[in-house]
């Protein structure tokens, strides 16, 4: 069975997950790159232990929402506050303190190509003075996984992969959600990805929220602009 | 009602785009190179990422920078002999080049030939990692980017281009030899005692101060260039090739203010 996680397995413990106070609060959030709005008026709200996946196409600002939530963006408008924290307001060791809990994996990986897949996960470890421990560590886990962060930004996590590979990943963060009990916001286009992770999703158009519900509401909505993802 | 709120809002919008283009980029390398400054200063220091960048940037180079040493001291032998034997003074010739090459030749030809192959390889290196978002995901993980991967290459190409340029300077001094050696008979003792005996202080020690500086705008241009790398391949080969042109230029326009400052301290 490797790492798939039986679906009973997942209800239950996702019953057990009492949804409580929310992690990232993202209201009314405004961001342009000069004279092109992408993001308009977006609101999110991710709850703990909570796996919240952002629909949009390509293009659309799913990758921009996540990287303004780590600072790596700069908003002109509206708030993301993570753990009652304003982003735009942390002082650089602030931030700093704030991405240590929060893990992000990059659409192209983002790998240090210069050095080794053991020193790519050391490089995390080092920098937040911890030791790296061969035993037991299994090399192929994802460097932003090493510090067992509290959030997970994921940003297109199956995009490019085989069927096959593409469920383990998704599987993979399911188990993270489970074991670490991670809250989770995931970027994606990928309906299975979606179907099997998501506690909630939102729809990105036009650089709003346009729907939010679980993934069995949306697909009953008849709003051909929602309905075109699920088709 | 629109024009005039452009010209009040833009008052150099009457001069071209390349000329605002060009002031526009010389403020941001200034402030690029403040701050490198300013991070220099202040912990954490990256000593081991320092060595590994003075490895990779002086060994590597190290090879090219020999052979193209020693031909050019070869051909400046070579060259310089026939017109010296036309006046009568041969003899003079190792001194000539001992000169040329330790205060002139030496440093920026080496400078040029590291800012082609170092200048455009932290172009490249720097821009695939701001395509690939690894400068991101090195800022998400808690790391100063700016300190880890720009002060780094700046603090080596400083310190490892003087050591390039007197390895040259030995090497292309070795090159005038054979030279020499292959048109009139001179011993080795001799000939370095010529060279040496014809230089001063005001000539090695100029020359050596420069090459840091040389280092400092392969090292700076080749960062900034790389480090705001726009997204693509071809921006990353932009980044690439403008790296070279620009610290060519700037080594050339170092060169000429030591000139005028050796110059204006009377050590010329």
């Amino acid at each position: 069975m490797g790492t798939r996680v039986d679906n009973t397995s997942v209800l239950e413990a996702k019953l057990q997950h009492v949804i409580a106070e929310p992690i990232i609060e993202i209201k009314h959030l405004v961001k342009s790159f000069g004279e092109n709005k992408v993001l308009k008026d977006f609101n999110l709200t991710l709850h703990s232990g909570e796996n919240v996946v952002v629909l949009g196409k390509s293009g659309c600002g799913k990758s921009v929402l996540i990287k303004c939530i780590v600072g790596l963006l700069k908003y002109e408008g509206g708030s993301i506050e993570v753990y009652g924290n304003e982003v735009a307001t942390l002082s650089q060791k602030q931030l700093d303190e704030l991405r240590a809990k929060i893990g992000f994996v990059f659409q192209s990986s983002a790998l240090y190509d210069s050095m080794t897949v053991c020193e790519n996960l050391e490089f995390a470890l080092r920098r937040h003075g911890k030791k790296f421990s061969k035993k037991g560590k299994r090399i192929g886990l994802a460097r932003s996984l090493v510090l067992k962060p509290q959030i997970m930004l994921y940003d297109e996590p199956t995009t490019g992969l085989d069927p096959i590979t593409a469920r383990e990943i998704s599987n993979l963060m399911l188990n993270m959600q489970l074991k670490y009990r991670t809250s989770s916001i995931i970027i994606s286009h990928d309906m299975h990805c979606a179907q099997m992770t998501a506690d909630k999703m939102a729809v990105m158009i036009d650089g709003i929220c346009y729907a939010e519900g679980t993934f069995d509401e949306l697909n009953k909505i008849q709003d051909p602009k929602v309905k075109a993802f699920f088709e | 009602m629109k024009n005039k709120q452009v010209t009040s809002k833009e008052p150099f919008s009457w001069m071209p785009k390349e000329v605002i283009a060009f002031f526009k980029e010389t403020g941001e390398l200034t402030s690029f190179g403040t701050r490198f400054f300013r991070e220099i200063l202040f912990p954490p220091y990256e000593f081991k990422e320092v060595i590994r960048q003075c490895y990779q940037i002086g060994n590597k180079s190290l090879g090219l920078v020999g052979v193209t040493a020693f031909i050019i001291g070869l051909v400046l032998a070579l060259q310089s002999r026939p017109t010296l034997v036309d006046f009568g003074a041969e003899a003079w010739l190792p001194k000539m080049v001992g000169v040329s090459i330790i205060r002139e030749i030496g440093p920026v030809i080496t400078a040029l030939i590291c800012a082609g192959k170092i200048g455009s390889s932290i172009g490249a290196e720097l821009g695939s990692m701001r395509v690939t978002e690894q400068i991101d995901a090195m800022e998400v993980s808690g790391t100063n980017p700016f300190k880890y991967i720009v002060v780094s290459r700046i603090i080596a190409t400083t310190l490892m281009i003087p050591v390039l340029v007197v390895i040259g300077d030995a090497i292309a001094l070795y090159g005038a030899f054979l030279a020499v050696k292959m048109k009139g008979a001179v011993s080795f003792t001799l000939y370095f005692h010529q060279v040496f005996e014809s230089l001063e202080y005001s000539d090695v020690m100029p020359s050596f101060i420069k090459s840091f500086f040389f280092g400092f705008a392969i090292g700076l241009v080749g960062c900034f260039k790389g480090y705001f790398s726009k997204k693509g391949t071809e921006g990353v080969g932009k980044s690439a090739n403008s790296a070279v042109v620009v610290a060519s230029l700037l080594i050339f326009i170092i060169d000429l203010i030591a000139v005028q400052v050796t110059g204006f301290l009377g050590l010329i």
